[in-house]
Formats: C-alpha cells, structure tokens, sequence
C-alpha cells in the first residue's frame, strides 16, 4: 500500500480547504453576494455524496481505478480514460496557479515584482509531481497538523471583526445567482477525483469510509465557517476583496501596533497551499503517464511543467480571460470527472482480487 | 553501477541546491533588489477637489542616511488629475518610485469634495491590492492640503496628531466616531447606502470653546490669516491644475516644499501658528453625497450607537446644579420593527451612572458617596440622553439620511415590508426610546 488512510483523511480536511483560501471567496460573494455560503454547501453536499460513495466502493473493491478500468473496458480503453483525467486534472490546476501566482506578486511583495519570481515554483512542483503516492501521504502527514494550526489562529484574529448578521436574510439573492455561483466555483471541487485516483493505494478498514467522508466535511466545514467569517467582515464589499486569507486578519486589534504578524502565519500556511495546488499536477503527471504507459514519471513531470511555465509567461496578462473562461465553463467537466464518473465507477467490475487476497 | 549511483547522487544534490537557490530568492525578492535611500512611504493623504479633478497631498516618509538613528523625513508631495490614480502617478513622477498605499494610516477629505460623490473620490482606495481597507478616513475644514500643512505641538507629523484624535480610545469615549475604508464601505454599500465619518477641525492650541451643557469641546478656530499661511505653506508642492506636471508643478518633497518637518528634518518648512485638533463633529453622506454635518451632541448619540464604549461622559443639569457623569457599562442598541403597517424604532440604551463633577465647592466626606446617584439627576441624564438621540432622528429624518441603518435591518429582519417602507422609511417611522440609567452602585 503505497498511502494509508489517514494520509488520505488528512489531504480531504486540509488540501480541501486550504485549496479555497484565496479567490473562491470572493468569485461567490460577486456571484451570490449574502447568500455566498448556500452555492457552496450546494457544492460540497454532492462533493460529500460523491466521497461517500467512492468510500464505500473502495470497501467492495481492493482494485485500483486503473485496475477497475482495465478490468471492465481492456487496457486501451483504461488508458484512454486516464488521458482524459490527466487532462481534466491539469485544466483544474491551471487557474489556481495563475490565482497563486497573483496572490505571491499581491501579498508577498512590497513592490511590483517581476513574473520571472513566480518561475521557480515550477522547479518545485517539477519535483514534486514525479514522487509516488507515498509521498503526497507524508506531505499530507505535514501539512495537516500546520493547516490546522494556522487556520485556527486565522480565524481567532478575524472573528472579532465578523459581524454574521451580514448574511441576513439569507436566500433572498436570485436563484439564478445561486446557480450561477454553484458552476463559477466548480473548477475547485477536484477531490472525489482525489479520492478515485488514492483508490486501491490504501488499504481499507471497517469504518474508513465514515472517516473519509467526515474528514472532507470538516474541510468543507472549515470553508464554510470561513466564507462566513469573511462576509462577515467585508459585507457589501467581499467581492472585491481578493485573497481572502490575507484579508481575514487585517482588523486584528494587535496588527495596528506590532504590524502585519499575520504575514508569519500566511508564510508558514504557504506550504500547505502549496502542496494542495501541487496534488492536481501531481495527479495529473500520475494519470498522464498511465495514459502512455510509461513509468518515467520525471520526463513526463518535466514536460508538463515546462508548459505550465511557459503558458503562465504567456498568458499572465490575460488572466481576466482566463479566470472567465474556467468560472464560466468548468462546470461542464466538472460533472463529467466529479460526478458521473465517480458514480459509474460502481459499474465497473470490481471483484476483489483473489490472487492478492490470498 | 557505482558509477551511475554517484552520477545520480551529484545530480540529485545539485537539483537540491538550485531548488534552495532559487527558493530563497523567490521568497525573499531578490530578483528585485532595492535601495532602501531610493524608496519612500505615503504615510497620510489629503484629497481636494477644487474643480472636477483631484488634487491629491502626500504626506511622505523619505528615509534619510544618518547615524544618529533618526532618519526619516517627512514631507509633502502634489499631483492632481481627474483620478486620484492619476494624482498618485504625478507623485510617482516626483518621487521617482511608485507610491504604493499600503501604509498610508490617514486620508482626509476636504471640504472641496462636498459636491462629489464621496465614493467616486475614494474609490480608487478600494482598487484590488491598492491599500488595505484599514486606512482611517474623516473629513477636514476647509483644505486637506492645508490641513496636512498645519503644525501640531502634539506631533511633528501631522498626520499622526490628527490619528491621535481619532484613536480607538476617543472612540471609546465616544467623542469621535474614527472611521476606516472598510466602514465607511460597508455603510454605503448596504441597503441604507448612508455613512459617516469624523470631521476634523483645527483650533488654537490651548483654548476651549464656550459653552455650557456638553456643547463646550473644542477651542477657538484658527483665525483665517493663519490658515491661509497654512496654506500658502502647503501650495508651495502644488502641481500645475488640470494635468500632470503642468507649469507650476514643483515637487514639495526636494525639502523646500511645503509641510512639515520630520524627526531629523532641518529645513523648517512649517512655521507658523501651531494648532491642535478636535474631531467631535462627524460628516455624514447619504448615496455618497455630503448631507451635513451633525454637531456635538448628535455625533455623541451616534457615537454611542455605533462604538464600543468603554467610559462616557455626560452633562446634565439637576436640582439647579451642573453635573458630569462618567457612563459605564454602556449597552445600546437599535432596533427596528414594524406593527400595524408602523414601522417603530426603539433606541435602547442602558449605563450605569457615577458621578465625576459638580459645580460645587468639593465636599470630601461627601465624594465617598459618588457612586450613589440620586434619581432627580439619573432622571435628568436620562432626559438629556433622550435629547441627544432626538436631535440625531431629526437630522437624519431631515437629510433623508439613514444613518442608523434602519433600511438595512429592515431588509434584514422585516424582509417582507422592505419593498413597502425602503423608499419612505425615515418619513414613516415612529421612534420610542428605551433609556435606563442607573447609578453605579
């Protein structure tokens, strides 16, 4: 077993929330304005079902995905799938390093920096994507307890200043800006692919299923009751408020007379974030070279890469187009790689394997 | 095979050194380097609007070689255009770095910027990433130009004397209502669309205005021939009017400019007559526009309605003797319901009263006896709250100014009337005041 489930819990609870610190926020306070929490508790409910459900199927099943696949449709037809994820998962992680990337030049630097500070972020995940399942379990090991930390201390700083009765009267924004928000904001919910893909690397046990499912509820959870906080605080206002989680704490009574200490906070949180937008290229890199059949995961790492640098280069000045053409349309693959083909993964024959059983 | 095994080893090392490399220099910027004598901070900004451009005042901080430590100079710096983007740039082009905000703690509305949308001026400030939301704002008398170009006995800067007026402690006194970006945002852009802000006014050092009942904060105003030194101290950095770097467009920020001095300055810029300021008057805006002013005792109402106050005090008179009590433990509050198609409004407020002077010759064996307030003077305080909360209904009914956002708790928690009352609310409402102040012990 290459990732255990723990590591498994603790990558649903922190790359899930950590994974919407930034943009997501404020794309469903422009889209939903007071009612911002009810697209995402939309969203998250069926993320959950979706969870849940390949939980359970991984109890029936001690099979990969790529195995279920194989199994059911032949190899080809297992390969031809995986190229679809491999691309699915590298479109999802396209707009959230271009959110990053802005967030670094906005946050981190004083002055106008040069796009060329964000290039060595590539080196990084150039590594990181070609390491083994067993090592996005260790950095999950990590980054949980830190994430935990960190968000608590986030959250003791800015809930003094959030005054809830802002999202008063709740449901009373259009239900086409509902809608609106529940398809703007699909491009951030990858993590029953997640879970599709960690499927057959661990080895389950009674009761792992409940705890899978109740360890991205408490990420959801901690999504939510931060949206909360920052409706709470910028009102009228949230939407134009980018990189929420640098906007939390700012009102904290103690930031007016030793400075923005919160900025230690959003260094060492940094890692986790990170490491959250590393796993969709690290899946991707994964799928990738399944689709191909290769198992040199450092060439295709580094081609991937090299073009994800290249593409930022190029299109860093179109980000408003970019950022309207994935919240405008992801939600199209979104059904397809989040909910349909989770859901018909219960289709495919999953008899346990015997001659490993044994 | 030993061979490939060290080959792999260098390589996977020399990987790891050029990660750590380029690692620390993506956190720390030193794609970026830069001369700390060549940068400059916007610590305050004054905004006028003479005409239908902006003339922007920077107060700047400019780091300066020194070896005894203090070495920051203070300066001001114009730019006008028909944004305060363009302003800036102007500075930009004076300074010879770009102004970011992000530690500009004050901007000051002048008076200039009446007939503006308040929210058409400032709006530049609310720009993704251009400064941060925590930046105070009040309006100023007269000229923020020449406001920023006063000397205070309080502070070298001036716009640190002014912040100090604006601290949170007066807050919690309730003699001044500080606003930042991010409240005067949250105001405008909820149902009401009616915000306030702190007014501020230069006064001679030393004097207090006269007056009797609560209505004596203050001092005397700087007579208008020392304002105007003021301000011909402050235009000397003025820009050319109507574009950038026009032909008047000197910078203020060589040094003989004007403003004031820093902490080593020695160019004496400032001269003059020294002023203090007061902030008890609060500028209110409805839909963005300046509606008015409200005074002493309709600011103290708001103010009481909207801070966390802490210790407050209040005049009244009892029993044909002037008496000051401290409030403490002050809860108040608004609310807003609607019965029988009325929608009524309960201003509630509640405080425990001691007493903190009287006009009398002290009696000490008498002063054990201060927190027992007798009931003729809670009465009268009681009577005087009333009075403060009345004088602010009627201001705000007057202007059509919501200013305690009545409209906004209608949609709120009366969801179903909003459509009904939003466009008359203030016209409609029947106000009922639930005052209770009770002695200390």
């Amino acid at each position: 077993m290459k990732i255990n489930t723990r590591q498994v819990c603790f990558i649903l609870f922190a790359y899930t929330a950590a994974s919407r610190l930034l943009m997501y926020p404020s794309v469903l306070s422009a889209a939903c304005r007071r009612d911002l929490l009810f697209p995402a508790l939309v969203n998250f409910v069926i993320s959950t079902l979706v969870i849940l459900s390949l939980a359970i199927l991984s109890s029936r099943t001690d099979k990969t995905f790529y195995g279920l696949l194989r199994d059911s449709m032949g190899k080809v037809g297992a390969r031809v799938v995986f190229g679809f994820f491999a691309v699915y998962f590298l479109l999802a992680a396209f707009m959230p390093i271009f959110e990053h990337e802005q967030y670094i030049h906005a946050i981190f630097y004083d002055t106008t920096s040069t796009r060329v500070v964000f290039l060595p972020f590539f080196i990084f995940t150039a590594y990181a994507a070609c390491k083994s399942f067993t090592n996005i379990g260790r950095c999950a090991d990590i980054c949980a307890p830190i994430f935990a930390v960190c968000m608590t201390l986030i959250f003791l700083m800015g809930v003094g200043e959030a005054k809830f009765v802002t999202l008063l009267p709740m449901l009373k924004e259009p239900p086409a800006d509902i809608i609106k928000g529940v398809g703007d904001t699909a491009l951030w919910f990858t993590e029953p692919c997640w879970l599709l893909m960690f499927m057959g690397h661990f080895k389950y046990r009674k009761g792992d299923a409940a705890k899978i499912t109740l360890s991205y509820a408490a990420g959801a959870l901690t999504v939510l009751f931060f949206l909360a906080i920052f409706q709470g605080i910028y009102g009228g206002i949230a939407s134009s408020r980018t990189f929420a989680i640098a906007r939390t704490s700012l009102f904290f009574s103690a930031i007016e007379s030793i400075g923005r200490i919160d900025l230690l906070i959003l260094f060492v949180l940094e890692v986790v974030l990170l490491f959250s937008l590393v796993l969709n290229i690290q899946l991707g890199v994964h799928t990738a070279a399944k689709c191909i059949g290769t198992d040199r995961l450092a060439v295709v790492s580094l081609v991937i890469n090299a073009l994800f640098a290249l593409t930022v280069l190029i299109f860093d000045k179109y980000y408003g187009a970019i950022y309207e053409l994935f919240t405008g349309w992801f939600w199209i693959p979104s059904i397809i790689f989040v909910l349909a083909i989770p859901l018909l993964a219960w289709t495919l024959k999953r008899r346990k394997n015997e001659k490993k059983a044994g | 095979m030993k061979k490939r095994l060290d080959k792999g080893k260098i390589s996977s090392v020399l990987y790891w050194l050029l990660f750590i490399a380029l690692m620390g220099l993506f956190f720390t910027n030193d794609f970026g380097l830069m001369d700390i004598h060549k940068t400059s901070i916007i610590t305050a900004v004054g905004i006028d609007c003479p005409e239908e451009e902006v003339v922007v005042t920077a107060e700047v901080a400019v780091p300066q070689p020194s070896q005894s430590g203090e070495n920051i100079k203070y300066t001001l710096v114009q730019g006008s255009g028909l944004t305060i983007a363009d302003a800036l740039d102007e500075i930009n082009s004076k300074l010879g770095l770009y102004p970011k905000l992000q530690f500009c703690q004050l901007i000051l509305v002048g008076e200039t910027c009446r007939d503006k949308d308040v929210f058409r001026v400032l709006g530049c400030f609310y720009r993704k990433n251009y400064s941060e939301l925590t930046t105070l704002v009040a309006m100023c008398e007269g000229n923020a130009s020449d406001m920023l170009a006063m000397k205070s006995e309080v502070s070298d800067r001036t716009s640190e004397a002014i912040r100090n007026v604006l601290s949170d402690e007066i807050n919690k006194s309730g003699n001044a209502i500080a606003q930042n970006l991010k409240d005067i945002a949250l105001l405008e852009y909820s149902k009401s669309r009616a915000c306030f802000m702190s007014y501020v006014q230069p006064v001679m050092p030393g004097t207090s205005q006269d007056g009797g009942n609560g209505g004596n904060k203050g001092g005397e105003p700087i007579p208008q021939d020392e304002q105007q030194g003021g301000e011909q101290q402050g235009q000397q950095g003025q820009s050319g009017q109507g574009g950038q770097g026009g032909e008047q467009g000197q910078s203020g920020g060589s040094g003989g400019g004007g403003g004031q001095q820093g902490q080593s300055g020695q160019s004496g810029q400032s001269g003059g007559q020294t002023v203090e300021f007061v902030t008890h008057k609060t500028a209110f805006f409805s839909e963005g526009h300046f509606k008015g002013v409200l005074d002493d005792t309709q600011s103290f109402a708001l103010a009481v309605l909207v801070n966390k106050i802490r210790v407050a005090v209040l005049q009244c008179d009892a029993e044909d003797l002037h008496y000051t009590l401290g409030l403490k433990y002050v809860k108040s509050g608004v609310d807003l319901k609607v019965n029988n198609g009325v929608p009524e409004v309960t201003i509630s407020f509640k405080a425990k009263a001691l007493i903190q002077g009287v006009r009398v010759v002290v009696d000490p064996e008498k002063i054990m006896k201060d927190d027992e307030v007798s009931n003729v003077i809670l009465q009268s305080a009681n009577k005087e709250m009333e009075r403060c909360f009345n004088g602010l209904i009627e201001q705000c009914v007057k202007t059509d100014s919501d200013l305690l956002g009545l409209k906004e708790m209608l949609y709120k928690f009366n969801n179903k009337y909003y459509d009904a009352f939003s466009n008359d609310l203030l016209s409609r409402i029947r106000v009922k005041y639930n005052i209770d102040i009770q002695s200390v012990s």
